[in-house]
């Protein structure tokens, strides 16, 4: 079992594939049904040492909220595609407004030793101004990258 | 980059006036009045949030005459690239485990 990083267009968006020995439909349903269960809380929250749980709705619309042990709520995105067994899709904003959410797309392939799961997170360049320049482009991972300050600390 | 140089970069961009300081440079190379303007903290502010981003090896300054430029140096904002990318890597690592964990259990 590795994650292996897909070679993508330099500067555009992150994607990550792992495989899974099961069927899609069962991947797709413990990536979202279980996902407090699979995602390292420990190191990547918005409560840091004070997290306590965080769960995926399931459907449109629902949301992904981390709950903290006093009881503190933070939403990290909102699910904005749901095909069971073939495509999941989110904004995320771990500790950031919705204006400021990027995108995640997972998709789930039959593939020989079970599931191919393909995540890509994109959407950076809602923040760029049209003629931005390329070593904008690159500081456009900032605001991403702030969001997880939160998680660090 | 070591891990403790990532989280003095994520620990820099924490703090919003450094954040401001930072997408101000994004547009281009300025000298430290230039960023102090629109800023609501003072000039000796600035320069010290400036000290804490440099020694995060986010932003380099040249000297320019008796002025500091300021800008982004592209090798740290890379580097904190690769720390996201890697965050994805750990997260479906860790789910790849937990459904390995289940089917062996079946």
């Amino acid at each position: 079992m590795s994650v292996e990083p897909r070679q993508s267009k330099p500067l555009a968006s992150i994607t990550k594939l792992v495989e899974v020995a099961c069927s899609p439909e069962r991947a797709f349903d413990l990536f979202t049904a279980s996902f407090g269960d699979w995602w390292p809380l420990t190191t990547h929250s918005v409560y840091g040492d004070e997290a306590a749980s965080v769960v995926m709705g399931a459907g449109i619309g629902a949301a992904i909220i981390e709950t903290s042990r006093s009881g503190e709520q933070a939403q990290w995105g909102t699910v904005t595609g749901w095909q069971p067994g073939q495509l999941l899709e989110f904004s995320w904003h771990p500790g950031l407004p919705l204006e400021e959410a990027t995108d995640v797309r997972v998709t789930f392939e039959s593939s020989s030793r079970g599931t191919l799961v393909t995540l890509e997170h994109s959407g950076w360049e809602r923040r760029r101004d049209a003629d931005s320049q390329r070593a904008q482009y690159e500081a456009g991972w900032i605001p991403v990258l702030d969001r997880f300050v939160r998680q660090v600390n | 980059m070591p891990a403790d140089s990532i989280e003095a970069a994520l620990d820099a961009l924490g703090d919003p006036t450094r954040l401001a300081i930072v997408m101000k440079l994004r547009e281009r190379p300025l000298a430290v009045s230039a960023i102090a303007q629109d800023l609501p903290v003072s000039r000796p502010a600035v320069s010290s949030h400036l000290r804490v981003l440099t020694a995060a090896g986010l932003v380099t300054h040249r000297s320019l005459g008796t002025r500091n430029v300021y800008s982004l140096r592209p090798e740290g904002i890379a580097e904190l690239r690769k720390w996201l990318d890697q965050l994805w890597g750990d997260a479906l690592t860790a789910f790849a485990a937990h459904v390995e964990r289940l089917e062996e259990q079946k």
